[in-house]
Order: C-alpha cells, then sequence, then structure tokens
C-alpha cells in the first residue's frame, strides 16, 4: 500500500451568506478550487497535464445540493467551474453530514492503491438559500424522513436533544451538571473561533451565563434540553484538500517532511434510527459504540492510542455529540466527560484539545464541507499554518465526522511522517 | 488592563446603549447606563441586551440617572460620554463628573468628530493624560471597527493597553487615528457618499439620486448603494460628517465635503431619510402590503416612483461575479464605453487615491484605510480596488487616463501611490451580484 500524502487545500470564509452576495455553486467552487490549487502549488495546466496520463481524480463531497441549490451531477459540475476538469475522472459522494468524510476515503483508498497520483477532495454545502426552517426539514432527510424528520419541525435538535437525555440516564449524571457542562462545551468552541479568520461566529458573543440561561428569548431551547447556543448555525461553504502519492511530491518538489500523511482510519455504520441505536447501546458502556469503534479501528491501523494524538477535530453539531465523542476517542472513561470538561482538559490550552478551530459550533458547518474542512485543520495545526488558532504541539491529530444522528461515523489519523 | 466598571453617560442613545451592550458582554464589565431619566435607563438596558442577542448580560447592566453620577464616576475604571455632539453640553457633562474621577480612570469620548484635544481641555491637567477618544461604528456588534484617538497629552501606556484590551478582550478591529476631523472611517466613506451626492445634483437630468446609487450599486464593492446609506444615516447626520470636514479639513478634496443644496432644503423640511420616513427615498406600503419606493427628484423637486435602469455594463459585472468570474466582471466594466461606467471607474480611482491620501495623513499606516473601510462600513477596501484592478502599475495607468486634468495640481500620483503595500484583504466578498 502507497503512503498517502497530504499537499494542502483551502476553505472559503463560513461567515459569508452566498446568497447575500448574489452568488452561486460555481463562484463557491471556483473561489475554493483556485485558492486551494494556488495554495499546493499546482496550475489548472498541471491538472491538464496530470490528466493525459489518467493520474488525477476528484471527489465532491455533498449532501443535498438538489434541495438547497436544485443541482444534482455534482462530480460533473466543476467542469463549469474550469476546462481543465474536462475529461477528469469525477464524482459526488454522499454520506448526509460524513459526505466530506467519504470523499476523502475515496480519494484516499485510490492514492493507496496506486490508480492516482493526485486526489483533489471538495467539500461544499449552500444551506442559507432557504430559511431555517425549511433547512432543518431538508437536513431531516439525514435521518430516517419517514418516521423520525417528516412534519417535525427542526428534528435534529430534537434528535440530539434525545441522545442528551439518553447520555444524563445512562451515566446517572446530575442533570444541571450535564448542561452545564454542555454550556462550557459551546463557550469553548465560540472562544475557539475568535482566533480563527474562518470562522462564521468570529464576531459573535457567547458566555458561560448565556450558554446556560436556555429558554430566553436569546437562547430558546430547540430540542428538548438543548438550547440554540447548543446548536451549530445554519452555513455556507466549502473546503478542499489535495492529496498525492509520493510521485507528486518528488515531481513538485515538495519537502516531503512537510507534508503530513493519512496514517488511520475508522468508517463504521450505526443503525440509521436513533430508537434502535440506543437499544443497541444498553449493553455496551459507550452510548454511541460505533462511534467508538470507528475510531478504535483508526487507533489500531495507525498503531497509536489516545496517547499518541495531539488535539482532536470533532463533530460538534450539538453540544451533547462533542460530550460523547471524549469518552469515544478515549481521553477519559465512559461516563468520566464531566471531569475532562470541568477540567478544561479539551480546551484551547488543555492537554488534549478538542476543536481548536472552534468546531462546528464556532467555525460553521456547511455540511457536506465539515469533513473536508476538519480534515484541512489537522493539516494546518501539523503543518503549523493555523495562524491565530496555533497550538503548541501538533504532531499527530485526529478527526471524527458523523452523519445523521451519529449514523455514519468517519475517523481519521493524519501526522507527521517520521 | 483589567477593567471591571464602567459608567456610560447618554445610555439611551443609539451608541450609548450599543456600547455599553459590548462593554457588559465581550468585556464582562458592570456598566452603568446613565441616562435623564430612569425609566430611559431601563428601556436602554433591554435594548443594549438585544444588540449583542445575549439577555445574560442583563446582570451587568445597571440603569442610572444624572442623580446616580458621584456613585458611578467614583466605582468607573472607565468613562465612556456618548451625550449630544455639542461642546457645550459635553463640556457642561465634564463639570459634573470631574470631581468624582479616581485617578488612573480612563476618561473616553465616543464623538463622531469634535476634537479630542479640545475637549480634553475640559480637564484639569492632571485627568487630561487619561482622557481618550473611542470611536465604534454602529452597529458595533457587526461592524468592530473602533478607532482610538489620543490627544497631544494622552498618557502613552494608558494608550497602549487599551488598545489592547479593545482588540483582544472586546473584539474590536482597532485602529489609531490622529485627533483630525471626522477621523478616518468616516472621512473616507463620507467623501464617496458626498462626491455620489454631488454627482446626484450634477446628473440631475439624467435621474439624480437613484440613478447615481444604480450605477454605484452592490456591484462596486458595497452591501448597500451609497445614497441609500446615506437616507439610513440620516442626511442631518450626513450634514454634521461633511461640514465638519469642509470646514476643518485642508486637503485637496476639500470641495468634495460641500453638500449640495438641495439635501440642505430636504433637511430644512425635516426630510431627513429613513427615520422620519422621508429623505432620499421614501418607501409607501400599499393596501396589499407591498412596498413602493419613491425617489426625490432633484430636477423636478418632487418625489417620482423609483427607476430600474438598465446599464449593459452593470448587468454584465453583475453576470460575471455571480459565477466569480471577477476579473471579467472588472475587464467589463473597464472596457465600457458608457457616460455610467467612466462615472463608476472614476469613483472607485478617487475613493482608493482619497483613501491613500487620508490614511497617510492621519492612520497608523496605509492599512488604515482597509482596516477602516472593511470592518467600519463593509466596502471593498481602497487597497484591495488596486488589486483587483490588476495592481498598482495598472491601477497607477488608469488613474490617469480617467482623471489626468483633475489630478493636476492635487497631488503626484507617482508620490502617492510608491511602495504601496498589498492589502491584507481579499476584495471577492465585497463585490457583490446585485
Amino acid at each position: 500500500m502507497k503512503k498517502v500524502y497530504v499537499l494542502g487545500g483551502a476553505q472559503t470564509d463560513f461567515g459569508r451568506n452566498w446568497s447575500k452576495e448574489g452568488k452561486g455553486i460555481i463562484a463557491l467552487l471556483k473561489e475554493v478550487i483556485d485558492d486551494g490549487l494556488k495554495n499546493i502549488g499546482v496550475t489548472y495546466n498541471d491538472i491538464k497535464n496530470l490528466n493525459k496520463e489518467g493520474r488525477i481524480a476528484c471527489f465532491v463531497g455533498n449532501f443535498i445540493g438538489e434541495y438547497f441549490v436544485d443541482q444534482g451531477h455534482l462530480g460533473a459540475l466543476l467542469t463549469e467551474v474550469n476546462d481543465a476538469f474536462y475529461g477528469v475522472p469525477s464524482a459526488r459522494y454522499e454520506a448526509a453530514c460524513a459526505s466530506g468524510s467519504v470523499a476523502l476515503d475515496a480519494g484516499i483508498t485510490k492514492i493507496r492503491a496506486g490508480d492516482y497520483d493526485l486526489v483533489l477532495v471538495i467539500g461544499w454545502e449552500l444551506m442559507k438559500t432557504v430559511d431555517s426552517k425549511t433547512c432543518g426539514d431538508f437536513l431531516g432527510r439525514a435521518a430516517f424522513y419517514e418516521s423520525e424528520a417528516k412534519n417535525i419541525d427542526f428534528p435534529f435538535p430534537k434528535l440530539f436533544g434525545r441522545l442528551a437525555d439518553e447520555t444524563v440516564k445512562k451515566y446517572n449524571f446530575d442533570n444541571k451538571q450535564y448542561l452545564d457542562c454542555l454550556a462550557k462545551i459551546s463557550v469553548k468552541n465560540y472562544n475557539n473561533a475568535k482566533r480563527n479568520p474562518n470562522a462564521q461566529t468570529k464576531k459573535w458573543f457567547m458566555n458561560e451565563e448565556q450558554a446556560r440561561e436556555r429558554g430566553t428569548a436569546t437562547n430558546p431551547t430547540i430540542g428538548g434540553m438543548l438550547g440554540t447556543s447548543d446548536c451549530s448555525q445554519v452555513t455556507d461553504g466549502a473546503a478542499f484538500v489535495a492529496l498525492s502519492s509520493e510521485k507528486i511530491i518528488i515531481e513538485f518538489d515538495k519537502v516531503k517532511e512537510r507534508c503530513p500523511i493519512v496514517k488511520g482510519w475508522g468508517h463504521r455504520v450505526a443503525p440509521m434510527k436513533f430508537e434502535e441505536k440506543m437499544k443497541e447501546s444498553v449493553n455496551n458502556e459507550y452510548i454511541i459504540p460505533w462511534t467508538r469503534q470507528a475510531v478504535m479501528d483508526a487507533y489500531r491501523r495507525a498503531n497509536m492510542t489516545v496517547d499518541d494524538i495531539d488535539f482532536f477535530e470533532t463533530h460538534d453539531c450539538f453540544t451533547s455529540s462533542e460530550f460523547a465523542a471524549i469518552s469515544a476517542f478515549g481521553i477519559t472513561e465512559p461516563g468520566k466527560e464531566l471531569e475532562a470538561i470541568q477540567s478544561d482538559l479539551t480546551s484551547f490550552n488543555g492537554a488534549k484539545p478538542v476543536n481548536p478551530s472552534g468546531g462546528l459550533i464556532g467555525c460553521g458547518h456547511p455540511v457536506g464541507a465539515s469533513g473536508v474542512r476538519m480534515f484541512l485543520d489537522l493539516y494546518k495545526q501539523l503543518t503549523r499554518r493555523a495562524l491565530g488558532y496555533q497550538l503548541e504541539t501538533a504532531n499527530n491529530g485526529m478527526m471524527l465526522n458523523i452523519g445523521g444522528s451519529a449514523t455514519t461515523n468517519y475517523t481519521f489519523i493524519v501526522g507527521k511522517d517520521k | 488592563m483589567d477593567i471591571k466598571t464602567v459608567t456610560v453617560i447618554g445610555a439611551n442613545g443609539t451608541m450609548g446603549c450599543n456600547v455599553s451592550g459590548i462593554f457588559a458582554s465581550f468585556g464582562n464589565c458592570k456598566v452603568y447606563m446613565v441616562c435623564r431619566d430612569i425609566i430611559s435607563a431601563e428601556a436602554a438596558a433591554i435594548k443594549a441586551t438585544k444588540s449583542v442577542k445575549a439577555e445574560a448580560i442583563k446582570v451587568n447592566l445597571i440603569p442610572k440617572s444624572y442623580c446616580d453620577l458621584e456613585e458611578c464616576i467614583t466605582d468607573s475604571d472607565l468613562i465612556f460620554e456618548s451625550v449630544a455632539e455639542n461642546l457645550e453640553i459635553k463640556k457642561d457633562v465634564y463639570l459634573k463628573i470631574l470631581e468624582f474621577i479616581k485617578p488612573n480612570t480612563i476618561i473616553s469620548t465616543g464623538t463622531s468628530g469634535l476634537s479630542i484635544n479640545e475637549l480634553s481641555e475640559c480637564f484639569p491637567i492632571e485627568l487630561r493624560s487619561q482622557y481618550v477618544g473611542i470611536h465604534m461604528y454602529n452597529p458595533p456588534y457587526n461592524m468592530s471597527l473602533c478607532e482610538v484617538i489620543p490627544s497631544r497629552v494622552t498618557n502613552e501606556t494608558m494608550l497602549n493597553e487599551l488598545k489592547l484590551y479593545l482588540k483582544d478582550i472586546l473584539n474590536r478591529k482597532v485602529v489609531e487615528v490622529k485627533d483630525a476631523p471626522a477621523f478616518l472611517g468616516n472621512r473616507i466613506g463620507f467623501y464617496f457618499i458626498n462626491e455620489a451626492l454631488r454627482y446626484a445634483d450634477l446628473y440631475k437630468d439624467n435621474g439624480g439620486v437613484d440613478y447615481i446609487d444604480a450605477i454605484l450599486g452592490p456591484f462596486t464593492g458595497r452591501s448597500m448603494a451609497p445614497l441609500v446609506t446615506s437616507d439610513f444615516v440620516g442626511l442631518d447626520v450626513h450634514k454634521a460628517i461633511v461640514d465638519n470636514l469642509y470646514y476643518n479639513s485642508k486637503d485637496y478634496a476639500r470641495s468634495s465635503f460641500e453638500m449640495p443644496d438641495f439635501a440642505t432644503n430636504l433637511i430644512k423640511d425635516n426630510k431627513l431619510g429613513r427615520k422620519s420616513g422621508i429623505g432620499l427615498y421614501k418607501i409607501e406600503r400599499q393596501v396589499d402590503g407591498k412596498k413602493s419606493i419613491y425617489v426625490y427628484d432633484v430636477l423636478s423637486d418632487n418625489y417620482r416612483p423609483k427607476e430600474d435602469y438598465v446599464f449593459t455594463f452593470a448587468k454584465n459585472m453583475v453576470r460575471e461575479l455571480r459565477i466569480g468570474n471577477y476579473n471579467n466582471a472588472f475587464a467589463v466594466l473597464l472596457n465600457n464605453h458608457s457616460i455610467e461606467a467612466q462615472i463608476c471607474t472614476e469613483f472607485l480611482i478617487k475613493y482608493v487615491l482619497y483613501g491613500i491620501t487620508a490614511a497617510k495623513e492621519i492612520g497608523e499606516s496605509v492599512h488604515s484605510c482597509d482596516d477602516v473601510m472593511a470592518s467600519g462600513f463593509d466596502w471593498a477596501p481602497p487597497l484591495s480596488v488596486i488589486e483587483a484592478f490588476g495592481g498598482v502599475y495598472e491601477f497607477k495607468k488608469l488613474a490617469y487616463k480617467h482623471l489626468g486634468n483633475q489630478l493636476e495640481g492635487s497631488f503626484d500620483l507617482n508620490i502617492l501611490l510608491e511602495d504601496i503595500p498589498s492589502s491584507n484583504y481579499d476584495y471577492r466578498p465585497f463585490f457583490k451580484a446585485k
């Protein structure tokens, strides 16, 4: 199997509202691909040349462009961005909010197998084309729509609100203590986002009092116990990552030591319906066991443990999902997450920082882009390109990207090649 | 810098109220919101929580009246005066608080135009070094610009610590500017807006107000057309800013700050814009709920329905911007020979040149013009416009081509554009496809 190198990439400013700018998918894709290629030192002409030899392919992650922007066939759509993509193998990959990861996985696999030498992965979603209620309904297709989302306002906050309820029940937590920890997660991610120039919430205010006071006019409850401060927002954005074989490193004169490699991955699918997930986890110490399994798979493939990982990017679509991820990563035992949060273990300056970028709550969550954005953030930390949110120690990083109510679970470990 | 308690005087004004919200939220400060009476102070506190979308900060907001000044001032680490823009009124307030100010308390004013040096002289010498201008933009939750204006005697250590506090704790884009009329953001912004108003007069035969706005719409690097912005801000506020610049600035653009008679007459008739329901524009709701927009027609001195102008250059620019072809969009503008495209190009060039001129005179560096226009107006920053036009060399050629005669006697273009750095901003988000 061949090594898979990460060359870098780009993301758009997740604070932008492309509908308000009057711009659509093509403008979004052009911008992120132009910027990404510039950052990795590859031109459209290089793409044409590599394509003549059949050495390049594109992998597009998107959840539900058919609803948000009335467009399908999203792999082929790249030909509208630049004629360099004429003839380049390209397809769209979908696994709800883990669409970016499934596109990454496909690209990584093709490099490992030696089929292509350069792979471009683009994840995107334009969501601000509709109001928030309609958006919530569209996203309901990531659950089992017929029984879990149809005719329900904001189905996903409700599903992750149930995860919160079940977590409290399973570990016999004090309700207030648990909710205060969720508030701490939210505030941490808002604060981290202030250092990230591409974060959606970089100008927004949040503090623990505000995050704790759920059920008020400025922090209404939206799903069970969860308030809007516990939720990621509706976001427009795209992220781009380039992966390559060793050949490209040599051809494009890259310094090998400065290109991190993919060390491990995990991909596990839990039962679609939330109820089934909970039934299945009754006799398991983890609340979402298949998420834990995806983490363990990555550790096994990388021959690593949690001790080897310096930082994490996780899928905090809601605070309750970041809470569950803490034990899934193995940062603490299941049921001990409260201590990790209270002791700031997962804060920016903690020993195991989670979401230094701000995560989905702080940085934003354009669903099809999130997996690629997390992966790009691993790269940025590892190569000291994270500017304002650069961590001191970053040799190996792990990401967890989930689709649905922790249905599709994707993990990657990216690290320095030693 | 540890700022725990703040007194905002004039906290029921738009800025006083919003700035209270910023200190109480990001700064987690206890904020005394001092107003003429306690009822308006209570209403202002509720508004302030809404301005930062956080009810939790309510515990930090303490409504107070002028009767409580002694208690508030003695307890404060920072005073933010936000009363009417009138020297006598401000002096009067300063006299009331003088004796209660602790040594080391920062005394600041939110004035948007009065001289900081002159205002500082209202204080005895031992307090003057603590006096400084803190000029935020409206609404500060969205517009992060914070101009900091020291007087000649402001304590330098305090100033530097305050700038760090505003940047790191209050999440502001801090730009230090010299004590000059209207400071930097409004000087550049209202240069553009007032020029647009003057052109509305000049081109009144072509349509005037809505004609000029259609030429300088969002596709030229702003969210709102300039005269819609003036209507939004209020023609009276607009006049106060440009009058200050007309009477007190000395550079080549001074005449650009003269307000045309038609606008002065609108102010006399109390047609101030959005806040009085009528100004340069007038919106009427029909019985069926639909909005009809009318515009003041300079030529006929009457309101008429707003015209939907279709300029080929604008239509084609928007088409290119929609699909992210920025270079094509700018090529469309520069290759079009219509009078409207010429006006648009000239406005953008003049905006860049004036932005650089003003930043060099009163900013921290040339980049200051970019910082103030991006974070105070949400307009394409001047240096980024140079990049949009193909870089300094191309821009210089363009400026000679379009403004050749007008430049004579104003300044030397070569000197002005010498060593101009690249912008720190990406111009793309600012040029809207509409």
